[in-house]
């Protein structure tokens, strides 16, 4: 069970990204509170493509595919950018939200917040010919 | 998505946004909010009770906004939100930055309160 989607490197192309993995999810049995999880995640993801990988819109293409192997629903999402690690973005959100610091609430790297928060697992790997990120989901 | 707005009475503004606070269309809202700042009004009711969909982007604007109005010794509320954004907004801790409230006439309250 799986399929693939490639959409143009457009924020107006993320909903269709969206909706598309979101589909597959409940397919694979997700319930509804996991299928928006993995859909803001998707859409949190393609954001960091346009903004981080490529910068800017309608510079490349976006591929995502979806398939369950056993009991996950894993997404692999894939770019012809440069070298983006989410893993290199901090966590924005500090833990005494009541510090009063100035910078509160700082929202950078929120976008990689989420997707830490929501999946159960999230990879990514460059290659030469671009960025892959697997986002997997459990299904319960 | 569509963005109306209305002063509620004297410095108040109520501020709808309906359908996907995503990237394409916050910058709908994100003009709205930031004329009625430049314009001096700073305590803002955003209601959300018709948004159905928000991601980091919709959250950054709506941060923004908040601490904007903060510098002016004012305030941005929300109201009216899904379950699907209260998740969102907890997620992240921003339910104890916003005044948020189930309804706008509790946010309507709130604002009469604190004067």
């Amino acid at each position: 069970m799986g399929d693939t989607l490639i959409i143009p490197g457009r924020y107006d192309k993320i909903q269709e990204a969206c909706q598309f993995v979101a589909a597959g999810a409940a397919q694979a049995g997700l319930d509804d509170t996991a299928v928006f999880h993995v859909e803001l995640a998707c859409d949190e993801a393609c954001t960091n493509v346009i903004e981080h990988a490529y910068g800017a819109e309608d510079v490349g293409q976006i591929r995502i595919s979806w398939e369950v192997q056993a009991d996950r629903f894993v997404i692999t999402i894939h770019d012809n950018g440069r070298s983006f690690d989410p893993d290199d973005v901090p966590v924005p959100i500090p833990k005494d939200v009541a510090n009063g610091a100035s910078d509160f609430p700082r929202v950078g790297g929120l976008g990689v917040h989420f997707m830490r928060k929501l999946m159960d697992e999230v990879r990514y790997q460059f290659e030469d010919d671009g960025n892959t990120l697997v986002l997997v989901k459990v299904i319960e | 998505m569509a963005i109306q707005q209305e002063s509620l009475h004297s410095d108040v503004w109520l501020v709808r946004a309906d359908g996907r606070l995503d990237q394409s269309q916050t910058p709908l809202l994100e003009t709205a909010l930031n004329q009625l700042l430049d314009d001096g009004r700073t305590v803002l009711i955003v209601d959300l009770s018709q948004a159905s969909y928000i991601n980091s982007g919709g959250l950054r604007c709506l941060v923004s906004a908040w601490r904007r109005a903060k510098q002016q010794d004012g305030d941005v509320l929300l109201c009216g939100l899904n379950d699907r954004l209260q998740e969102v907004f907890t997620m992240v801790g921003f339910d104890k930055v916003f005044q948020i409230h189930p309804t706008l006439t509790a946010a309507q309250r709130a604002v009469k309160k604190g004067k």
